[in-house]
């Protein structure tokens, strides 16, 4: 099951989605589906995601000037789209990475805290 | 890392074609569903299960399909737009790169728009003020005036007719009486305001709500309140907000302030500045005879002027019925509140614009034939870029950016140019046109000087932007750009000239037919001489000078004033002056004869003081002036009466030692003897009739003349040559009594001047723009002549090389100038005929088909055009017949 609760997850998931699809372009230029197997190695059960919800973040990614697309032939010599991070998007994800690290920090440090704060 | 091959070359090619969004939307889908399967596949599934397990984990599909080809589709749009802006700026770089590199020319071009934009908007924001925005009124459109019409012209109206129209029609929903009259404003320094009296329905007819305060209330005729306007609100009361309820002193009584108009309430600096309620008797009500009163009335909703008109000549039937004397000759007329205001202005204001649009057209060909010439000399720049592959419509379009950007950069400097412009026409115009200061570069009258420039833009970018890429390329590269057409073949820029001749022709002739009409009017004789002579005005306050002997006395002492005051040669007085002043008309009866009240028995009636036809040089005829006996109370009655008065009379017989006697319904005749009949003076202006005048001892004034003159006189004084007579008069009244207040102290050239002014106003703007137009068009043709000499230099050299002699070569030159003017100026003519036909009204004895302007303009293009050419054409003959033929290129 996923982890976060259906409601937030839509709002989270948009963000994330972004950052993880910018990072795994880092290694190099990659379809769709490429990418989409790729964040599900990585981020396991945890991260599972309905495979579509991909595109349309590939599609706002293009259009922010983030990353690329070209048509290209895949290994088994199939017609695909090949997405590639472009400076703007390099930029981004270091921003939006930083900012997605300290917001999982303080989420966790909430989470695991055993005391309430005291009252100022 | 997957490997990946580029994809074939011909794909792209159908990306270029068309980027089909929603194909690639279902390929880039297609291709997951099936490497997914693959995979599954592969993992041991079976290809049954591995598919629709596919289609499972990829969720809603025709979701993810339509949001991704909404996305892509915008991205699409939104790089398409970029793409334009690209294009755009690019032409623009280039355009501004091409204009810094010819300076001279773009300096030039800027200039003409700038001023001819310039123009343009100055006078169409005096047109806008004027005539186009709504009056500031509530409802505006239902705003009338009631005439009376005497032998068919608008005149006042009776009490009598102003009761019945508002009593016994239905169609008004207000109606108000108006009187004007003069106030002597007391507390401190007294000062004289034009004012009226008007009836509490006033404002209800023209509503706008008040700035502070109220405005009358129906039942308060016969309070002492007032209402004023913003103006005297604030320069006579420093804008006192809590004026509402205090008294101010008018000609000597005590009003209590009631109301203050906003400041829009008026429209010219001449209206009337604060108002008393107006009442009347029952006994005046039923007084058809005394037209003294303008009426004011709204319609109610949806009542038409036309329907408001029969209604009110079916109660004038009814007034004919009960008084069949005072109807004699009479109607009325409801107009629009709008057209009496605007009247006349409204032609010419339009004849204005007409004007300054045709000197703009004129500027515009001049530019167009300048881009036309540099067109041409950029022909080789075309053709090569043409040959890269540059399409048409691109060059055309790099073309028009070049001269919209002109265009936009004369706009500007013409706005710029126009508050000037509109500044110079609001103090130069006559004052008394409504709503004129108010003329400004508003939103109204930017968006038309954008529309201008926009337009012009075009006029003069797109026939040279089309003809230039019109080029046949290959003639044009081997022939080295070296253009052989001859003139007469050039057919747009012989267009472009003889456009430019018309329109000026149009524009000279309407100069000289307005320039012709001023000469006519200035030899009109004035029947008088203002030179040296000096007008000041004088009016006595009712409160201290109720009797008439008191106000004559006070006349008579400053008369002797004025006349004590050294270099004074004369002095007099009267309640009117030529070309100044209220006038007010009476019927006479001669003695002896049966009244026959037509409207030839009639005279304007002048109270006056000996000396005063003296001192404004009025010739004396037959008999005798008025003289200091006749002003002693016991002196017989006399009148003096001019020419035309003398005509209409008595014809040919001499009427010294008749007697008239103004004719009034209940008395008996007051017969006045006439001593003298004085040469006509053009008394209403010189472009209006001579009245029938009669000067009145003003000891000798019919009952009730002080009231209606106001007790109000201008004293006249001539003076040594060069004196002016400001602070002397002010002492020499103030020594008769220092609490009244001196007004429109001004020499009586001045006031001629004044009585002409719209006249003059029309006859300097037009023969400015006649003028302008005249240069413009000259400059255009020279710099068309010299462009094809300097185009011809080849052919001009092979001539002269040939034996040709210099003279048939210049002659030649001249002559096809001379006959692109000659069709010009013969367009022109025929266009004249057709325009000129609305100024008709405008001109003073001089017909719109006046030859000697047709003429005079014809002749005057001519020359100017075969001296325009007759430069250029010498130049190139001195040509070194060797260097013209081997310059090629």
């Amino acid at each position: 099951m996923p982890f976060f609760p259906p409601s937030m997850k839509n709002e989270l998931l948009h963000g994330t989605l972004e950052v993880m699809i910018l990072k795994t372009l880092t290694w190099g230029r990659m379809h769709g589906y490429g990418v989409g197997r790729w964040i599900e190695q990585l981020g396991g059960e945890a991260l599972r995601i309905e495979e579509g919800s991909l595109y349309p973040a590939l599609y706002r990614l293009e259009k922010k000037g983030w990353i690329d697309a070209e048509w290209g032939l895949s290994e088994k010599n199939r017609r695909a789209k090949y997405y590639r991070l472009t400076a703007a998007g390099r930029r981004a994800l270091r921003d939006n990475a930083s900012i997605w690290g300290e917001f999982a920090l303080a989420v966790s440090r909430v989470l695991k805290a055993t005391d309430a704060p005291s009252m100022p | 890392m997957p490997a990946s091959r580029p994809e074939p070359r011909w794909r792209r090619y159908l990306r270029f074609w068309r980027a089909d969004v929603q194909a690639d939307v279902d390929d880039e889908v297609a291709f997951h569903i099936g490497e997914r399967i693959d995979d599954l596949v592969a993992a041991g599934m079976d290809p049954e299960h591995a598919r629709e397990e596919a289609l499972t984990r990829f969720g809603d599909m025709e979701r993810v399909k339509s949001t991704c080809s909404t996305i892509a589709q915008e991205q699409e749009s939104q790089m398409r737009r970029s793409e334009k802006l690209s294009v755009l700026r690019q032409d623009v770089v280039y355009a501004l790169r091409v204009m810094r590199r010819s300076a001279g020319f773009t300096i030039a071009v800027v200039f003409t728009l700038a001023l001819g934009i310039g123009a343009t908007t100055a006078i169409f924001s005096v047109v806008n003020a004027v005539l186009l925005r709504p009056l500031p009124y509530a409802d505006p459109d239902r705003m009338v005036m009631v005439f009376e019409l005497l032998n068919g012209g608008r005149g006042r109206a009776s009490p009598g007719h102003f009761h019945d129209w508002s009593e016994l029609s239905n169609v008004f929903e207000a109606t108000a009486a108006f009187s004007g009259r003069t106030y002597t404003l007391a507390d401190g320094e007294p000062m004289r305001v034009y004012g009226a009296r008007v009836t509490p329905g006033f404002f209800k007819t023209g509503y706008m709500p008040p700035e502070l305060g109220r405005y009358f209330a129906p039942g308060e005729e016969e309070s002492r309140v007032v209402v004023l306007t913003y103006g005297l609100w604030r320069t006579r009361f420093a804008g006192d907000q809590a004026i509402v309820g205090k008294p101010i002193t008018l000609n000597g009584e005590k009003y209590t302030v009631i109301g203050v108009t906003p400041a829009a309430y008026s429209l010219t600096p001449q209206d009337e500045r604060l108002w008393t309620p107006l009442s009347f008797t029952p006994q005046q009500r039923s007084t058809y005879g005394a037209h003294t009163f303008q009426v004011f009335g709204k319609l109610k909703p949806g009542v038409s002027i036309a329907q408001a008109q029969r209604e009110l000549d079916r109660v004038g039937e009814g007034i004919r019925r009960r008084y069949p004397d005072e109807m004699k000759g009479r109607g009325v007329s409801v107009v629009s509140f709008s057209d009496v205001l605007v009247g006349d202005y409204r032609t010419q204001l339009w004849v204005l614009l007409g004007a300054v649009s045709f000197v703009l057209l004129i500027g515009c060909s001049n530019i167009a034939s300048l881009m036309l010439a540099r067109a041409t000399a950029r022909r080789k720049e075309i053709a090569i870029r043409g040959a890269l592959g540059g399409s048409r419509k691109r060059l055309v379009s790099q073309l028009l950016t070049e001269s919209l950007i002109l265009a936009v950069a004369g706009g500007t400097a013409g706005v710029l140019l126009a508050r000037f412009g509109v500044r110079f026409l609001v103090s130069a115009a006559p004052t008394f046109v409504p709503r004129l200061a108010e003329a400004a570069l508003d939103p109204m009258v930017l968006s038309f000087a954008t529309a201008a420039t926009l337009v012009c833009g075009l006029l003069f970018g797109l026939a040279p932007a089309l003809r230039a890429t019109r080029v046949d390329l290959q003639s044009e590269l081997r022939e080295g750009g070296r253009g052989s057409s001859s003139m007469a073949r050039d057919r747009t820029r012989a267009a472009l000239i003889i456009t430019e001749f018309a329109v000026a022709l149009v524009l000279l002739v309407s100069a000289g037919l307005f320039l012709r009409s001023a000469d006519r009017l200035q030899r009109v004789p004035l029947g008088f001489d203002p030179s040296n002579v000096t007008m000041l005005r004088v009016a006595l306050p009712a409160d201290r000078y109720g009797d008439t002997t008191a106000v004559q006395g006070a006349f008579s002492r400053i008369v002797d004033e004025i006349r004590s005051i050294p270099g004074v040669e004369r002095a007099g007085a009267s309640t009117r002056l030529p070309m100044w002043g209220i006038s007010i008309d009476m019927g006479l009866s001669v003695e002896g004869r049966p009244a026959n009240r037509s409207s030839r028995d009639v005279g304007h009636v002048r109270l006056a003081t000996s000396g005063f036809l003296e001192t404004i040089g009025v010739p004396l005829r037959r008999g005798r002036l008025l003289s200091d006996a006749d002003l002693r109370a016991e002196a017989p009655w006399v009148v003096v009466v001019n020419e035309t008065l003398a005509r209409n009379l008595f014809g040919n017989e001499n009427p010294i030692g008749h007697r008239i006697s103004g004719w009034t319904k209940a008395e008996a005749p007051e017969w006045r003897e006439i001593v003298g009949v004085i040469g006509d003076t053009r008394s209403f202006g010189r472009d209006a009739e001579i009245p029938p005048e009669i000067y009145i001892p003003m000891t000798q004034r019919p009952n009730g003349a002080w009231d209606a003159f106001q007790r109000s006189m201008a004293i006249v004084a001539k003076t040594k040559p060069g004196m002016t007579l400001g602070a002397s008069a002010r002492a020499a009244v103030a020594r008769v009594d220092r609490q009244l207040a001196l007004y429109d102290v001004q020499p009586m050239s001045e006031v001629v001047v004044q009585a002409n002014a719209t006249r003059r106003f029309n006859t300097i703007l037009l023969s400015l723009l006649g003028v302008t137009g005249l240069v413009l068009a000259a400059i255009g043709i020279y710099g068309v002549i010299a462009f094809f000499v300097t185009q011809r230099t080849h052919e001009i050299g092979v001539r002269v090389a040939l034996g040709a002699s210099r003279a048939s070569v210049v002659k030649l030159v001249v002559r096809q100038a001379a006959t692109l003017a000659l069709a010009g100026i013969a367009l022109g003519a025929v266009g004249a005929l057709w325009v000129t036909r609305v100024l008709g009204s405008m001109l003073f004895q001089v017909s719109v088909r006046d030859p000697a302007a047709f003429t005079a303009a014809g002749l005057l293009l001519l020359v100017v055009a075969i001296g325009a050419a007759w430069f250029p054409a010498r130049r190139a003959t001195r040509v070194d017949p060797v260097r013209a033929l081997s310059a090629v290129g």
